[in-house]
């Protein structure tokens, strides 16, 4: 009986995440996104302000679904997450739940790669996927 | 208290009107709130953050350009939500083109002069006819009223070509 319902919890558990796994929202087309500060190659002294450029689609903060928004997160020294799972939240990867669309973040001196990517309201990234470029700055 | 909740239905059903994106979202909620003449203050205006920042991020004030004019609009301190949504601390944008700060009690106009972004967009493309041109931004709330105190961004002059 315990086992039954042990068993129960657990695929409930699967199920109700294999959910959220697939609740991925569609990008509208030609979507783009970029980060329009620093740039690409830039040398900096901290505290270092990105500001997120988006095209073709607007923001929402998390858990506001409607059609065509997202919201960012910022990519710091890491490559993109799974995309069928919402954007993990660590010092890698920075979410922007409340629809801000820039930061100030404190980076150590030497070299470090930024990339955005929208998530939906549940932080999953689109279908097709709205990431920006990488780019590598340096930090004095 | 039937005053209240008919002020109340009105907006609600203004409201309704703007999610539903109708033509004239801001007419309407003009509409129900001079309806009731004592009701004007009871149109929600929403706190900004202390110390938030609208500013027109590319052209720059002075520019010279060719059509079309791509303009993008910085906002720090505060986030975009897209009209109809209610969310602490957001907002979403217009642009002021070639005219001035409009009434801040009331829900912004929407016509050739005030660009409305109510899908949360955080750029534009606008097609502008030769000569000067001013631009100017201003957050409205979820119901397109400008915030207390106002977010606006300065103003700037551009000249296309």
């Amino acid at each position: 009986m315990i086992k039954t319902l042990f068993i129960s919890i657990i695929s409930s558990l699967l199920m109700a995440t294999s959910a959220i796994a697939l609740d991925r929202s569609a990008s509208a087309e030609g979507a783009e996104l970029y980060i329009i500060s620093p740039k690409d190659g830039e040398s900096i002294t901290g505290p270092v302000t990105v500001i997120f450029g988006l095209k073709g689609m607007g923001v929402a903060p998390a858990g506001t679904e409607k059609e065509n928004t997202g919201h960012h997160h910022l990519l710091i020294n890491t490559g993109l997450p799974a995309m069928d799972l919402p954007v993990p939240a660590d010092d890698q990867h920075k979410h922007f739940g409340k629809g801000q669309t820039q930061t100030t973040i404190e980076l150590p001196p030497g070299k470090h790669t930024l990339q955005l990517l929208l998530g939906n309201h549940l932080h999953v990234p689109h279908n097709p996927v709205v990431a920006s470029e990488v780019i590598e700055i340096t930090v004095k | 208290m039937k005053h209240t909740l008919k002020i109340a239905a009105a907006i609600f059903v203004a409201a309704g009107t703007i999610t539903a994106c109708s033509n004239n979202p801001i007419e309407a909620v003009k509409d129900a709130v001079t309806s009731d003449s004592d009701s004007s203050t009871a149109l929600p205006r929403s706190p900004s953050a202390d110390g938030t920042r609208l500013t027109i991020l590319s052209p720059k004030d002075g520019d010279v350009i060719s059509g079309p004019v791509t303009v993008v609009f910085g906002l720090e301190g505060m986030g975009i939500a897209p009209a109809g949504f209610d969310v602490p601390n957001t907002g979403h944008h217009h642009l002021i083109i070639n005219a001035g700060l409009p009434e801040m009690s009331l829900p912004i106009p929407a016509d050739d002069n005030y660009k409305h972004f109510g899908g949360g967009q955080t750029e534009t493309s606008i097609e502008l006819a030769a000569g000067q041109h001013t631009l100017q931004l201003l957050l409205g709330n979820y119901l397109h009223i400008p915030h207390d105190p106002p977010v606006a961004s300065d103003a700037i002059t551009i000249t296309v070509k």
